[in-house]
């Protein structure tokens, strides 16, 4: 058909341009959200200015600008702030009529305090009050920032111990009494309360914008930020350290705060175990079907259905995984083999491995439809050549036709890969967590808990938009994290079709018959 | 290098071989069987739950009643109604079903509506106007945006699609009239330039250079929503479709679903819809040129009558996908089990339903078949319209062959 692109006439007329138009918008509308998730997504964790805004009747408040839109039936318009103080002012959003503002400045003192209850702080660090006496006026800032960075320290070598040495401990004592393990995790637990010592005792003495005064244990204050005195060099440090903190903290505040290591965690093990199970078994069937079965019409239906199955709703396997890994086999395995623990159910609730095996049949037809693809593509001279010379049809497989295939089955296992990262909607029915801070993998006898449940990118997506408290503030993370999942899935794409690429350039040298 | 004489090979290597080969055989047949039998069980399973729905009294269903309009305490009429949960102790659940089906092919509909003339509209253009090369980049980029995950697409439309257009409805419903009026203008502005500009912006990269035209168009209109709405509906759209229409807004509507969900089949259809264009053989179109037509003349009598069981089932799969599509709903539409021609109010779908209420429903329950009977009411819809579609292209490539084989 590129043989007639040209120039279109002009008595074409209209439907030539319409047609164009819609590449352009279908093209438009892709841009318009990757560069969306993109802006809000990077954007969250750059260190936005913080305003100190006067009133025209002479209130004040410091905040970070979020968005502004006119109020609805008049040319007004009003501005979000995100003013933090939720112990002093009861919200943490403040809605500014933009005529009101009488001036706004941008004065480098103020502070961002990142604490771990009653979340962000915003305004003035008066004085520093600890053992070491009381700093007050320019010399708090260097003095908190350096406790800030001995506590960081502490809390480091307090959760380490918890971890490596507490936890092993305490599930030795279980199985039964030993003396040894009790003196250690007695020593254990009063270094702990050394470092718990040691971190208390520093007071923060602040002051919101408007005047109201705050006593602040130092313990529960996480990261202290003067996001107007800092350079853009600074800023983009800051931004990479939040970045990392992300991809590499739990969820904190209801899942509004933190990061979202164990959704990636569980993503992508869910996804690991899945492969494993989905891999060897598609290969099988799409050489079944390809290389062993009689070509009949039978096997024709079979391809077609199969092909077809890989159209089902998701959704559709999710209630197969349900009603028959979670309910039928699991609720047997516990009759059998955890009859000790019913009625709670071990295995016969959702949870990890069930998940894995719905969204491993989801992703068959993928790679069974690779495989047969990579198979069909392989020219029958090479599989007749083999045979004479004398090779079993098992040799001729494995050593001439499946080394070609290999990157065929690749491409359809990235594929598999790629969809069951994005896939949600099963995973609603067969064991995914709002929250499981604890991820499936531990120290722990048998290591890999298949019966645990697990968290998983997408649904957190799912869950801090829709079932979140306060949508508004937890919007940031979900941009983020949808960002993240985007990234996830367009990289795990991208090779797929350059693997797919590659074998066509490759094939296309072979001579055909 | 070859040796005259090869050496004969020892028999009892020679029967191990075949007894491995005849084993492994076995195996792959055996694997591939079992594995082809438990993707197909799917279906089995589905149905075997469903029957006893029917066959046991305790659940006092019966087919009719699934559908038609039940009555419900305090209304004269009889009301389609899903209630699954009884609102108070004592009170009887509704299973009306009608509302769900209604929903979920509703939501089909305006993404079909939304997806199809983008999607054919893209697959023509990319046939029959764009050089090879940048069609050879348009379609991986296009399986990327097939890609999205529904719960990404889902979050975007209805949380920040949804509350946007409901600040901007009066710019958002004048696009879909200034869009294709501005393509237009730039198809008869682009004949007035001059000659060496004209041939920078050819029409076979049209897709790309209309690209930021477009988004400011878009830009302007969706900017100046509020001058619109002031200008035309005295500064309040939404009393005036209420009033005049009778129509109610939600925020979280068809409207929205409609083009999320339609985001979301563009890819899919587009891809089959453009096989079988540029699978259309070329002596065909070739012909119809000599013989004087143009380009589009040419599309319409030959190269689309010829493609169109190909187009059909482009069409048909894109239905299947919007049909079963559970995230984008789930988040975009609201969830209420209405059954309105409005599109702008919200809607429940089959999909969004089990999602939601599977999890809680009681294993063996009423509710819990009924949920297994709207998952196989899909399961059955998609497979019978994805096997109808491919017999079609199968049937299509048939003809191809035949044509090329003749021409």
């Amino acid at each position: 058909m590129s043989r007639m692109a040209g120039r279109v006439g002009r008595s074409e007329g209209p439907w030539p341009w319409l047609a164009a138009g819609s590449v352009a918008l279908s093209l438009l509308l892709l841009l318009a959200l990757l560069t969306l998730l993109a802006v809000r997504g990077l954007g969250h964790f750059w260190p936005a200015p913080l305003a100190l805004v006067t009133l025209e009747d002479g209130q004040r408040l410091a905040g970070r600008a979020v968005h502004e839109e006119s109020v609805p039936g008049g040319e007004a318009r009003e501005r979000l702030y995100f003013t933090g103080n939720r112990d002093l002012a009861g919200d943490i959003w403040t809605w500014v009529p933009v005529a009101e503002i009488a001036s706004r400045a941008f004065p480098e003192e103020l502070v961002v305090l990142e604490r771990r209850r009653w979340g962000a702080f915003l305004g003035r660090l008066v004085a520093l009050e600890g053992e070491a006496g009381r700093r007050e006026g320019q010399a708090a800032w260097p003095a908190l920032q350096a406790r800030l960075a001995e506590l960081e320290a502490l809390r480091g070598e307090r959760d380490r111990l918890r971890e490596a040495v507490v936890t092993p401990l305490v599930r030795r004592l279980e199985r039964g009494p030993d003396a040894a393990a009790e003196a250690e995790l007695a020593r254990a637990n009063a270094r702990i309360r050394e470092l718990q010592a040691d971190m208390a005792g520093d007071t923060l003495v602040l002051e919101s914008v408007d005047g109201r005064r705050l006593t602040q244990p130092l313990e529960e204050v996480l990261r202290a930020l003067r996001p107007n005195a800092m350079s853009p060099v600074d800023k983009l440090a800051t931004w990479g350290r939040e970045v990392w903190r992300f991809l590499s903290e739990g969820p904190r505040a209801a899942n509004s705060a933190g990061g979202v290591w164990p959704a990636i965690f569980g993503t992508v093990l869910m996804v690991l175990l899945m492969s494993v199970v989905v891999t060897p078994f598609g290969v099988l069937a799409g050489i079944y079907l390809n290389e062993v079965a009689h070509q009949g019409r039978f096997t024709h239906l079979v391809r077609i259905a199969v092909r077809n199955l890989a159209g089902v709703p998701s959704i559709v396997y999710g209630v197969f995984g349900l009603g028959v890994f979670v309910y039928g086999i699991g609720g047997t395995l516990d009759e059998w083999f955890f009859a000790e623990s019913l009625p709670s159910p071990t295995f016969g609730t959702g949870g990890l491995l069930w998940a894995s095996l719905t969204l491993a049949l989801l992703t068959l037809p993928v790679v069974i439809v690779a495989t047969e693809e990579g198979l069909a593509r392989v020219p029958d001279h090479q599989r007749e050549g083999a045979l004479a010379l004398g090779a079993t049809r098992v040799e001729m497989l494995t050593r001439v036709v499946l080394p070609m295939t290999a990157p065929a089955m690749l491409t359809g296992m990235i594929l598999a890969v790629a969809r069951a990262a994005g896939e949600v909607a099963p995973l609603m029915l067969v064991g995914v967590a709002k929250l499981a801070p604890q991820v499936p993998v531990d120290g722990d006898f048998p290591y890999l808990h298949l019966d645990r449940k697990f968290m998983h990118l997408g649904y957190h997506i799912y869950d801090l938009a829709f079932h979140g408290g306060d949508v508004q503030a937890a919007m940031p993370l979900v941009y983020a994290t949808a960002l993240l999942l985007v990234l996830v899935i367009l990289v795990l794409n991208l090779t797929a079709i350059f693997l797919r690429h590659h074998l066509r350039a490759r094939h296309g040298a072979l001579p055909r018959h | 290098m070859i040796d005259p004489l090869p050496p004969r090979p020892d028999p009892g290597r020679q029967r191990w071989r075949h007894g491995r080969d005849r084993l492994a055989t076995l195996l792959i047949s055996a694997g591939g069987v079992g594995v082809v039998a438990a993707v197909l069980a799917i279906g089995v399973f589905l149905a075997v739950e469903v029957v006893p729905l029917f066959l046991e009294s305790r659940h006092g269903i019966d087919w009719r009643g699934l559908w038609l309009p039940q009555s419900v305490e305090g209304h004269a009429l009889p009301q389609h109604r899903w209630q699954p949960e009884p609102l108070a102790p004592g009170e009887p659940a509704h299973y009306g079903m009608a509302p769900l089906a209604w929903g979920t092919l509703k939501a089909a509909c305006w993404a079909l509506l939304f997806a199809v003339p983008l999607a054919l509209g893209a697959a023509i253009h990319s046939a029959l106007y764009m050089p090879r090369r940048l069609r050879a980049r348009l379609k991986p980029t296009l399986e990327l945006m097939e890609a999205m995950p529904g719960v990404v697409i889902g979050f975007v439309a209805g949380l920040v699609l949804a509350p946007y257009v409901e600040r901007h409805l009066a710019g958002a419903l004048a696009l879909p009239v200034i869009l294709p009026a501005g393509i237009l203008l730039a198809g008869g502005l682009r004949t007035t330039l001059p000659a060496r500009l004209r041939r920078r912006l050819a029409p076979g990269w049209a897709g790309i250079w209309l690209m930021p035209w477009l988004a400011a168009l878009a830009a302007l209109v969706l900017w100046g929503s509020p001058w619109l709405e002031e200008a035309l509906f005295a500064g309040d759209l939404r009393g005036w479709l209420e009033a005049t229409l009778g129509l109610d807004y939600a925020a979280r509507n068809a409207m929205i679903v409609g083009i999320a969900m339609g985001f979301a089949v563009i890819p899919g259809i587009y891809a089959l819809a453009e096989d079988a264009l540029s699978g259309v053989p070329g002596s065909l179109g070739e012909g119809a040129q000599a013989l004087g037509a143009t380009r589009w003349q040419t599309l319409c009598r030959v190269v689309l009558p010829a493609a169109s069981p190909g187009i059909f089932s482009a069409v048909m799969i894109g239905a299947g996908r919007a049909v079963g599509e559970t995230m984008i709903v789930l988040m975009a539409s609201g969830n209420t089990a209405l059954m309105t021609l409005n599109p702008l109010e919200g809607l429940r779908s089959m999909s969004a339903t089990i999602a939601i209420e599977l999890p809680e429903a009681a294993a063996g329950g009423t509710h819990y078949r009924l949920l297994i009977l709207a998952a196989l009411a899909l399961f059955a819809f998609t497979f019978l319209v994805n096997t109808l579609a491919e017999l079609v292209r199968t049937r299509l490539r048939h003809r191809y062959r035949r044509l090329e084989g003749t021409a």
